[in-house]
């Protein structure tokens, strides 16, 4: 944690208040976001934090940093906890999946049975002869590739995708947003100004004529081009939030102690001020990614993103719903699966919102 | 206001030519040409091929005679669909976007706004659990999955609803895409209506209109709403970005010939007239709308200035 961070409940407590902006006397914004007390009970809140934390301070003494305040509030939140089991669970599963169904049933996600000589896709729990079996739990493809498999590796791609492009769109924005934000001026303006203009292109419409025109050469030179495209797109609000965020931070004092010792500009971007955004940023990119993996899905669902063998659940999809009529269980199981995963992380997304920025506690 | 509005349309041009030369740049660039097919052409034929369509020419040239034709709102002739030009195929895939989006989203307002305020007036109770659990499923379950099932359900089990295929405007054909395409809106407006509400409620002017004695239902419609819908209302733009893309998945799951099935099937024939026409149609389209959205904006929300 940094020095320069009000972090405790304890060390605001009495003490001045060393990192109001300037020019604002002793009851800082700053102050507002340190704990959840003065928002969480509201009866409480009527400006005289010095007194009630010391009062509650007695409790408190072994000082309890913003993360823990957070870590504990979202564990009180019932569906974000919830969320974070089925995503874990899931994860879990989408890794260690595939070597176990290897080791108990022998198949893969591109095993194709080589007694397959006409299309039928097995329903769940069925061997060929109709009887009960475990071997395929979501049944099989029509290529007789088992479902299973291919939803735990389409649940590899697909999240790898969400995480991966999230990065990017991390990095991108971040940089951006933090530059323009504390640079100001004219660079702010024509930074964002780029920006604006490229939220009201049509993007999605662009990347699905980028992947159409040079996709389709090899499977993993599709997925680089995926990460690209999707990591463009989406880093956009993340440098509109951070840039946010820097504008209201870069006039505190301790951005003024570092520079006035001399420290470069754009290590007081990313040592000082970078690290002070976190929050808004860790809630955005928890958001992110189940927004990414949806854009991912579609263009898969083209037939733009991932291709045969490797799945993703977007491209499950699109398989299933060719024989939607007859074998409908080639699109529930990927796509119930989909659902439940984008369900968990977005409850978690909303978790961590509420816990880190009770004040934002609104959708 | 006006000089707001003057502003605004004038940026349009470098960002119309912008996604223009991207698009015109990402064709050139891609490997692949319209007709090149299974067989290899002879040479001879190539040449021709190249000079009449221009390809022979250096690209400045090539480039200037796509954007200045443009310039005019002529998108050329077709390569793959031979005689047709682009514009009569705008004009043929419009109405079946159109009517879909647009259907979609005053769908997804009504009920999106209506779930929403239900939901913030009687906050804490069933009907907000289950309309906003019910708004959190909207979110996370993809279209391409909620369209399936959807036929599944009404078309291949209950025989309700036809389960595919463009027949004319006003029809039962579109009952089910319209679903399909509006529910993930409907979600997110209802959540927004919903926030936007509960914190204009429990706002100093609410209390005031209460107190001097207004009607409930006027307080409610008159005050509360229109505050509450801001969130809304800034909602609109990016929304109708999101739905011109979802139509593009809509239309590949029932089968619809619109926008998005002609771009997609021009990308894959690289027919570049076609493609371009498209996209620029499309860039057009949503700098139009966020436009009259800000212009909006504006008329709602008396504290904006431009």
């Amino acid at each position: 944690m940094k020095e320069e961070k009000p972090v405790t409940e304890n060390e605001s407590a009495g003490v001045e208040p060393a990192f109001t902006p300037l020019g604002t006397p002793p009851e800082p914004p700053v102050r507002s976001r340190e704990g959840d007390i003065i928002h969480t009970s509201p009866e409480l809140a009527v400006g005289e934090g010095d007194v009630r934390s010391a009062e509650m301070g007695a409790g408190l003494v072994h000082g309890t940093s913003l993360w823990r305040d957070a870590w504990k509030r979202l564990l009180k939140n019932k569906l974000a906890v919830f969320g974070m089991i089925i995503v874990v669970l899931i994860t879990l599963a989408s890794i260690i999946g595939p070597p176990i169904i290897k080791k108990t049933t022998g198949y893969t996600y591109d095993f194709i049975p080589r007694d397959v000589t006409f299309i039928k896709s097995l329903p769940p729990f069925t061997t060929p002869e109709g009887t009960f079996s475990w071997s395929h739990p979501m049944g099989t493809d029509n290529s007789g590739r088992d479902i299973l498999a291919r939803v735990l590796i389409g649940g590899r791609i697909s999240l790898m995708v969400g995480i991966i492009s999230t990065i990017v769109s991390l990095i991108i924005g971040v940089s951006y947003g933090a530059i323009a934000g504390y640079l100001g001026g004219k660079t702010d303006n024509v930074m964002m100004r780029i920006v604006d203009i490229l939220y009201s292109l049509p993007y999605l419409i662009l990347v699905i004529v980028l992947l159409a025109l040079f996709g389709g050469k090899s499977p993993l030179g599709q997925l680089v081009l995926l990460f690209i495209a999707l990591g463009s797109v989406s880093w956009l609000t993340m440098a509109r939030i951070v840039r946010g965020q820097i504008i209201s931070l870069k006039n505190q004092e301790f951005v003024q102690a570092a520079r006035a010792t001399g420290v470069t500009t754009m290590k007081i971007i990313f040592r000082h001020l970078v690290p002070n955004t976190l929050g808004p940023v860790i809630i955005y990119a928890t958001l992110t990614i189940p927004s990414v993996m949806l854009t991912e899905a579609f263009l898969s669902f083209l037939g733009f993103g991932v291709q045969a063998p490797l799945a993703s659940w977007g491209s499950l999809a699109s398989d299933g719903i060719q024989n939607i009529a007859i074998f409908p269980w080639q699109l529930i199981f990927p796509g119930v699966t989909m659902a439940l995963t984008l369900f968990s992380l977005n409850f978690l997304g909303d978790g961590l919102r509420d816990a880190l920025d009770p004040q934002m506690r609104k959708v | 206001m006006l000089r707001f509005i003057i502003r605004r349309v004038l940026i349009m041009v470098p960002m119309l030519i912008i996604v223009i030369s991207m698009t015109w740049g990402l064709i050139r660039l891609a490997p692949g040409n319209f007709y090149t097919g299974e067989r290899r052409l002879p040479p001879a034929i190539e040449q021709n091929i190249r000079a009449k369509y221009g390809l022979d020419k250096p690209w400045y040239v090539q480039y200037w005679r796509t954007v200045s034709r443009i310039a005019v709102l002529d998108f050329g002739n077709s390569l793959k669909y031979e005689g047709q030009s682009v514009n009569t195929i705008l004009a043929r895939a419009l109405p079946v976007s159109a009517s879909l989006g647009l259907l979609a989203y005053v769908l997804a307002l009504i009920v999106g706004i209506t779930a929403g305020s239900i939901a913030a007036l009687k906050q804490n109770s069933g009907v907000d659990y289950w309309s906003m659990a019910l708004a959190m499923l909207g979110i996370s379950v993809p279209n391409f999955v909620l369209g399936p099932l959807l036929v599944l359900l009404f078309s291949l089990t209950l025989y309700w609803l036809p389960p595919a295929r463009w027949s004319g405007f006003p029809s039962a054909s579109l009952i089910l895409p319209v679903i399909t395409l509006s529910a993930i809106y409907m979600a997110y407006i209802a959540r927004l209506t919903r926030a936007g509400m509960l914190e204009v409620l429990r706002s100093d002017y609410i209390r005031t209109a209460r107190a001097k004695g207004l009607r409930e239902r006027d307080v409610l419609i008159r005050h509360a709403l229109r505050g509450g819908l801001m969130p809304v209302v800034s909602y609109t733009g990016p929304a109708l970005a999101f739905i011109l893309t979802g139509t593009v998945v809509v239309e590949r799951i029932f089968a619809f010939p619109g926008l998005g099935t002609y771009l997609i099937q021009g990308c894959q024939n690289r027919d570049e007239p076609l493609i371009i026409g498209i996209v620029a149609f499309v860039a057009i389209t949503l700098l139009t709308l966020n436009l009259l959205v800000d212009i909006a904006y504006a008329f709602i929300d008396p504290r904006i200035r431009y």
